[in-house]
């Protein structure tokens, strides 16, 4: 079967996921529809990554493109986690671009066939690429709750009790929300960096990667994050670092993979 | 679209557009007063059912009566009853016919008319008044209905509009504001500075929030402890006020001092000891119960009573922008009432139930054989015709009408004239 017939039927349920989702923050009106538009456009992308592996005989998230789709498809899954946890429906609309973006970006980007190198195939490989999209997903959320908190406490500074502060969460709320999103962020981060490096360790001579200190790098910026959110000093400031946290993940994933790295170019 | 029955609905009232507060204190009901009034209007035949509203912001009376100046007579009961002018009561009030009468209440129950545009308490209000009227034996057929459809369109309006979204009242606003920095107040502590009536105001507030530890803090400590026994809260000692930072979540400023009591050397150890856990005060006090200074305190909320004047403000033209749309709705719900009361006259009635009995016939024969249906229909009609001779004539030669509605509305009922319900 064609996969970019799959991979538009994904983007379109995602849109109407989207749309949904305002629907249901500004007018509260069926707030169970869009993840069920959203859980059904992750299960096309689902398939449709799949049959892309079966094509190239690996992992579809060894290029560019499909670790764009896998990253776009690890976001919706955690946003779907988020919402079964907490059924906070005001976040959707602010995420789901983002989800939409990237599987766009995945389909238009070119995937050259190449064949897999050997290294690139058992589940250490596997695990480790997978959890490092894991991680830069919670991230995103991160990112995203981050900019609501901000601008739910300017509205709270400015007594502006309009329709966003109505339906924005609390900061409480927010607060908890991104602490959750930070932690598995950080702990898949953890686990996929250690993995990483054995898998280097095998099969390169020394662990000489920029990547590998730019993970180190981001490793430390979000855990600063969560210790200062522990002393107390949770709030704007903690908001301000998980934004500037995101921006060290942008950079890792584009230009840090594309110039800096050995292992990490998509070839 | 106009009830075509002889009866009419009508209300006569005084409202705070209307009237002065000393008319409406004067035509302002108890609960026991509404009974007797209500027995006495139908007794004398002034109305055949009849309902009162009173509220502090409105006395409004509803009844049907059948043709004549029903309003004239109204006004002579509550002039004699209460023993105030008539002249001076016809002129502080209001008086509407018909559909008017019907689209005013709906208007109210919906809180169209409130003084606070959209409040919610008159829903209730209007409900009481049915039920009172139930007690007095004062409603029949059509204000019962009336006032249940009133009661759902006010609902109605309620849950598709934001008319009652967006809070008007200063304490309102001020724990809605806090609510947004710690999600559920009823776990969170809240220390009220004060004790006199704009403290009161706010404690009673959190405590009708659900607010489980509530403390009241006030130079004499009497007062203090009064207050906190009117709302369930815990007195604290002025001296430690200090130390209660440490533990307060949201802290309403309503002293009389003429300084400062909250300064941000308090504050910032304070939290130090909170571990960055914000706080959030609420200045109602002139001058300032707490220091400008402690807004640069990080994590820490400060609003002052023009913050939350001007929240209200922007709140009343939210509400007032839902207006069009709830009238919409009640124009909606309106013509469904207005099309049933209009079914309940007389000739209407006497045409739908000839239809029901019509259609049972054609029913029936449509299950005998062709060659006798000629014969039976002739007799089928004959029986019609006889059965429904004895009520119609009746029910033409009613005077009361009230009566009339009544049993108009008994045969609608019975013969299920209005479909399913």
């Amino acid at each position: 079967m064609d996969g970019h017939f799959l991979g538009w039927l994904a983007v379109f349920l995602y849109v109407a996921a989207e749309a949904l989702a305002i629907v249901a923050l500004v007018g509260e009106r069926v707030p169970g529809a869009a993840p069920v538009a959203l859980a059904a456009g992750l299960a096309v992308q689902f398939a449709d990554l799949q049959a892309q592996a079966r094509v190239m005989h690996s992992v579809p998230y060894r290029t560019l493109s499909g670790s764009l789709a896998l990253f776009g498809w690890m976001l919706g899954v955690a946003y779907l986690l988020l919402w079964l946890r907490h059924r906070e429906r005001s976040i959707g609309p602010f995420l789901i671009p983002f989800v939409i973006l990237f599987s766009l970006l995945a389909m238009w980007l070119p995937s050259p066939p190449s064949a897999p190198r050997p290294e690139t195939q058992g589940v250490l490989f596997a695990l480790h690429v997978t959890l490092a999209i894991l991680g830069y997903a919670a991230f995103a959320i991160s990112f995203v709750l981050s900019l609501l908190y901000l601008v739910q406490a300017r509205q709270i500074r400015r007594a502006r009790t309009g329709l966003l502060f109505s339906r924005l969460p609390s900061l409480e709320a927010i607060g908890g929300m991104n602490r959750t999103a930070v932690a598995i962020g950080l702990s898949s981060l953890v686990v996929s960096t250690l993995l990483g490096t054995i898998w280097a360790a095998r099969y390169w001579n020394g662990l000489g990667d920029a990547k590998l200190v730019w993970a180190v790098f981001t490793l430390a910026v979000y855990g600063l994050l969560l210790w200062m959110d522990r002393r107390g000093w949770k709030g704007q400031r903690v908001a301000l670092l998980s934004i500037v946290g995101f921006g060290l993940v942008l950079f890792s994933y584009t230009v840090v993979n594309l110039y800096f790295s050995r292992a990490h170019t998509f070839r | 679209m106009t009830a075509a029955t002889d009866a009419r609905l009508l209300v006569l009232g005084w409202n705070f557009r209307t009237a002065g507060e000393a008319v409406r204190e004067r035509v302002a009901f108890t609960a026991d007063e509404i009974r007797e009034g209500l027995q006495g209007l139908v007794s004398r035949g002034v109305v055949s059912e009849g309902v009162i509203v009173s509220t502090c912001h409105r006395s409004e009376i509803y009844g049907v009566a059948g043709e004549g100046d029903a309003g004239a007579g109204l006004t002579r009961f509550v002039s004699e009853w209460r023993g105030l002018d008539p002249a001076e009561l016809s002129g502080a009030g209001f008086h509407r016919v018909g559909d008017d009468a019907a689209r005013h209440l709906f208007r109210v129950a919906s809180g169209l008319d409130s003084m606070a545009l959209g409040e919610s308490e008159v829903l209730g209000q209007v409900r009481q008044a049915l039920r009172l009227a139930r007690e007095a034996g004062a409603t029949r057929a059509v204000l019962h209905r009336l006032f249940e459809w009133a009661v759902a369109a006010g609902k109605r309006v309620r849950s598709e509009t934001e008319i009652g979204v967006h809070p008007l009242s200063i304490p309102a606003i001020g724990f809605e504001l806090a609510a947004k920095v710690f999600g559920d107040l009823s776990e969170r502590t809240v220390l009220v500075l004060g004790a006199g009536e704009t403290a009161s105001l706010f404690a009673r507030h959190a405590a009708e929030a659900g607010v489980s530890d509530l403390r009241i803090a006030n130079r004499t400590p009497e007062r203090a402890a009064e207050l906190a026994m009117r709302v369930a809260g815990r007195p604290v000692p002025w001296e430690t006020l200090a130390d209660e930072l440490g533990s307060a979540d949201v802290v309403v400023g309503a002293t009389a001092s003429p300084a400062p009591v909250i300064r941000k050397e308090h504050v910032e150890p304070a939290m130090r000891k909170r571990r960055g856990r914000p706080i959030f005060f609420l200045d109602l006090a002139v001058p300032r119960d707490i220091e400008a200074e402690v807004a640069d305190v990080y994590n820490v909320f400060v609003h002052g009573v023009n913050d939350l004047q001007e929240a209200a403000e922007a709140n009343r033209v939210r509400r007032a922008r839902e207006v069009p749309l709830a009238e919409t709705i009640l124009e909606e719900e309106l013509g469904k009432f207005l099309a049933w009361f209009g079914n309940l006259s007389v000739v209407p009635t006497l045409t739908d139930l000839q239809r029901r009995f019509a259609a049972a016939q054609e029913a029936e024969l449509a299950r005998v054989p062709e060659a006798e249906r000629e014969r039976l229909r002739r007799f089928a009609e004959a029986l019609s015709a006889r059965l429904l001779h004895e009520p119609l004539r009746r029910l033409k030669a009613e005077t009361d009408p009230g009566r009339k509605l009544d049993r108009v509305e008994a045969i609608r009922h019975v013969f299920r004239l209005d479909g399913d319900e």
